[in-house]
């Protein structure tokens, strides 16, 4: 079973186990203050990712731009929500740019390297096909 | 793999695929076969005429006007992106920009730009832009 395979699916069973954990506390002990966490960091997830779909279909900036830009979207939907949730106080609100910019190099990474691939697997396939074919 | 091709007179050009196991290279040459029965109306200089799937290079949107480009020949096509998104699925053609629907088996390389951009180059060396978000699509296809 390659690596993978068994990252996706001990993310997917850790995502079920996690759900079926919280249901439970929900019915016996109602929305704590740690489910309360949780749910919001799940909404902000959802503005997060509606927001990064909307930029990818209807803008065409460079990646670096566009990094750019979203790092300073992202940052502003994540101090508005903290704000609102209690997060950060006006003598932290900075921690928003120090959250939100570990999750995008880790993002950055990932996006630069799994393009490099994808583009590596294309083209060795183009190649292997015209080979075939001659 | 075993290739028969034989002569039957007084019936329609008949496909028959048989495996031992229907697997995705089993599936591939299926919706392959399929896609190439597939043609578009499309205009050129006021004539209507049937353009194969095969011979598309791509299909661009311009201004909510859509043109098929095959090797050297640019028509306009009376149909919509989301009909081209409907025979993609069953096809070589991948969407690879919001205005743009490229046929896979006309790639002839994909590489990244300085600017980070991606550009696809055709086996007719034309050039087209790729959306990053689009790029695991065209990979499925491989």
């Amino acid at each position: 079973m390659p690596v993978k395979k068994i990252l996706q699916e001990t993310c997917i069973l850790a995502a079920l186990m996690i759900l079926a954990v919280f249901v439970c506390s929900i019915i016996w002990s109602g929305v704590t203050a740690e489910i309360e966490l949780v749910l919001l960091l799940f909404g902000l997830a959802l503005i997060i990712t509606v927001v990064n779909y909307l930029f990818d279909e209807f803008l065409t900036l460079s990646i670096i731009v566009s990094y750019i830009t979203k790092y300073i979207v992202f940052t502003g939907i994540v101090m508005l929500m903290g704000f609102i949730a209690g997060w950060f106080y006006p003598s932290n609100f900075w921690m928003a740019f120090i959250y939100v910019g570990i999750v995008f190099a880790l993002a950055y990474a990932i996006d630069a390297f799994r393009v490099r691939m994808d583009i590596r697997y294309i083209n060795e396939h183009i190649r292997k096909n015209r080979v075939n074919l001659s | 793999m075993l290739i028969v091709s034989k002569k039957v007179e007084g019936k329609p050009l008949t496909v028959t695929i048989e495996y031992p196991e229907y697997t995705e290279p089993v599936k591939n040459l299926v919706s392959k076969i399929k896609s190439l029965d597939v043609s578009f109306n499309a205009v050129a200089d006021g004539k209507q005429m049937k353009i194969s799937i095969s011979d598309v290079y791509y299909i661009e949107n311009v201004d909510r006007r859509l043109f098929l480009y095959t090797q050297k020949d640019v028509y306009r096509l009376s149909a919509s992106m989301t009909d081209i998104d409907e025979i993609a699925r069953e096809s070589d053609l991948v969407r690879i920009s919001r205005n743009c629907v490229m046929n896979t088996s006309h790639l002839a390389e994909i590489r990244q730009l300085k600017n980070s951009h991606l550009e696809a180059t055709l086996d007719n060396d034309e050039k087209l832009i790729v959306s990053r978000k689009y790029l695991h699509d065209i990979k499925r296809r491989f």
